[in-house]
C-alpha cells in the first residue's frame, strides 16, 4: 500500500493523531465558513503555508499537493466561471484547494498504524452498545489485508475470461468475484474462530 | 429487518471483504468525467451491492469501514484518492450519502420475501444508490463550492446515466448471484430450506 507519510520529527509529527484529526477538522470548518473575500483567502493561505513550514515540508511538497488536486481546480473553476463572477469563482476555488492541501498536510504527518490505534481507542465507548473495540480493530485490519487478496481474485477472473475468449462483461466478471470474495470472508471467519479470537 | 441481529465473526469478515471489494472496484478502468474530480467508477456499484447482498446494517458497515480507511489516509477511492481531504472537499456529501445509501438499498432489498425480486432490487438500487446519494451529495457540493444548488444539480446530471446503468448492473448481478451462490446473502433463508424452519445460517 502506498503511504503518503513523510517522516519527520516536527511538532505536527509528534502531536497525538486523534487530537490532530480533531484539530484538522476544526480548522477546515473555520476556513470553510469564514473565508469568502480575497483577503481572507490570502490569510488562510498564509496559515496553511505556515503549517507546511512547521512540519518541515517545503514549497516542493506544497506544490506537489496542489498539482495532485489539479482536476478539482478545473472541475470547480469551469462551472463557477459560467455561473458566478470571476473573483468569486477564484476565491471559492482557492478556499477548497486550501482545505484539500491542509488535509494533505495532516495525512503526510500522520502514520496510518498510529491512526488505526487511535481509532481503536476512540471506539472504546462503543463497548456500551455492545461493540468491542477489538472487533473494530480486527475489522479495519482484515479489510486492509483483504484488499490485495481480492485484487488478486479480480486478476484471476479477468485472466480466466481472457483465456476463454470472453470479453470482460461486468455481470460475468462481478459474480465470480463476489463469490470468491465472500468465500474468502468465510474462510477468514473459520481461521479467526479456530484461533479462539473473540469478535 | 431493523432488529439488530447478533453479530459474529462471519459478519466481521464479510463486512471487511466487502469494504476491500469496494476498494478494488475503484482500481481498474475508472471513467473520469471532468478529468477525475468526481470520477465515474464501479465503486457506487459496490455500494449498491453491499446493500443488496449484506443487507442494511452490514452493508452500511462495509461502506463505513472503507471510508474509515480512506480517512486515515489509504488511497482507496477511485483514482487513488484518499486521506482526510476527501471528507472536506466537494465530494464529501457523496461519501456520506454512500453510507446511508447502502443502508436504504439493503432495507428495501431485504424487505418482503426472502427471494430477491428484480423490481424490488432495482427499486432499492435506484432509491438507495442514486436518490439518497444525490440527496446528500448535491447540497454539500453546493455548500463547499458555493455554487448555487440549482446549478450544482444541473452539473451533476452528467452522472445520472452512468448511475442508472450501475443500478441495472447491480440488479442483474444480485439476481445472478442469488441463483449461483445463495449463501452469499448471509441473513437470508436459502432457497432449499423452507421459510420458518428457524434456520437462517
Amino acid at each position: 500500500m502506498i503511504s503518503v507519510y513523510r517522516s519527520g520529527t516536527s511538532i505536527l509529527h509528534r502531536l497525538p493523531p486523534g487530537l490532530k484529526l480533531i484539530g484538522f477538522i476544526g480548522t477546515s470548518l473555520v476556513i470553510a465558513v469564514t473565508t469568502t473575500h480575497l483577503l481572507e483567502v490570502v490569510a488562510a493561505a498564509t496559515f496553511v503555508m505556515t503549517g507546511y513550514a512547521a512540519a518541515g515540508l517545503g514549497a516542493r511538497a506544497l506544490t506537489s499537493q496542489i498539482l495532485a488536486v489539479k482536476w478539482v481546480i478545473v472541475f470547480m473553476l469551469v462551472p463557477q466561471l459560467l455561473f458566478l463572477s470571476a473573483l468569486d469563482a477564484v476565491s471559492n476555488t482557492a478556499r477548497v484547494v486550501l482545505i484539500l492541501v491542509l488535509a494533505a498536510l495532516f495525512t503526510m504527518t500522520t502514520r496510518i498504524p498510529d491512526l488505526l490505534d487511535a481509532a481503536e481507542r476512540a471506539a472504546s465507548p462503543l463497548r456500551r452498545v455492545g461493540i468491542r473495540p477489538e472487533s473494530v480493530a480486527l475489522l479495519l485490519g482484515l479489510s486492509i489485508t483483504s484488499i490485495p487478496v481480492i485484487a488478486g481474485f479480480a486478476a484471476t477472473v479477468r485472466d480466466a475470461q481472457r483465456a476463454r475468449g470472453i470479453s470482460a462483461h461486468r455481470v460475468t466478471f462481478a459474480v465470480p468475484l463476489l463469490i470468491m470474495s465472500l468465500k474468502h470472508a468465510d474462510d477468514l471467519a473459520d481461521a479467526v474462530n479456530a484461533r479462539g479470537i473473540e469478535s | 429487518m431493523f432488529k439488530q441481529a447478533t453479530w459474529d465473526v462471519r459478519d466481521t469478515t464479510r463486512v471487511a471483504a466487502f469494504a476491500a471489494l469496494i476498494a478494488v472496484l475503484g482500481l481498474p478502468g475508472a471513467l473520469p468525467v471532468f478529468g477525475g474530480a468526481v470520477p465515474i467508477t464501479l465503486q457506487t456499484l459496490g455500494v449498491m451491492l453491499a446493500g443488496t447482498i449484506l443487507g442494511p446494517w452490514r452493508g452500511a458497515a462495509a461502506v463505513l469501514t472503507l471510508e474509515a480507511l480512506v480517512l486515515v489516509g489509504l488511497p482507496l477511492l477511485s483514482g487513488g484518492r484518499g486521506g482526510a481531504g476527501v471528507f472536506v472537499g466537494p465530494t464529501a456529501g457523496y461519501l456520506i450519502g454512500w453510507i446511508l445509501g447502502a443502508f436504504v438499498t439493503g432495507a428495501i432489498a431485504f424487505s418482503g420475501s426472502a427471494r430477491p425480486t428484480w423490481w424490488r432490487t432495482a427499486a432499492a438500487c435506484v432509491t438507495g444508490g442514486i436518490l439518497v446519494v444525490y440527496a446528500f451529495g448535491i447540497p454539500i457540493q453546493a455548500l463547499v463550492t458555493r455554487l448555487p444548488l440549482a446549478e450544482t444539480a444541473l452539473t451533476s446530471t452528467v452522472f445520472l446515466p452512468g448511475d442508472l446503468v450501475k443500478a441495472v448492473l447491480a440488479t442483474a448481478i444480485t439476481l445472478t448471484l442469488w441463483r449461483a451462490y445463495p449463501r452469499a446473502f448471509s441473513r437470508r433463508i436459502s432457497p432449499t430450506r423452507s421459510r420458518g424452519a428457524g434456520v437462517t445460517r
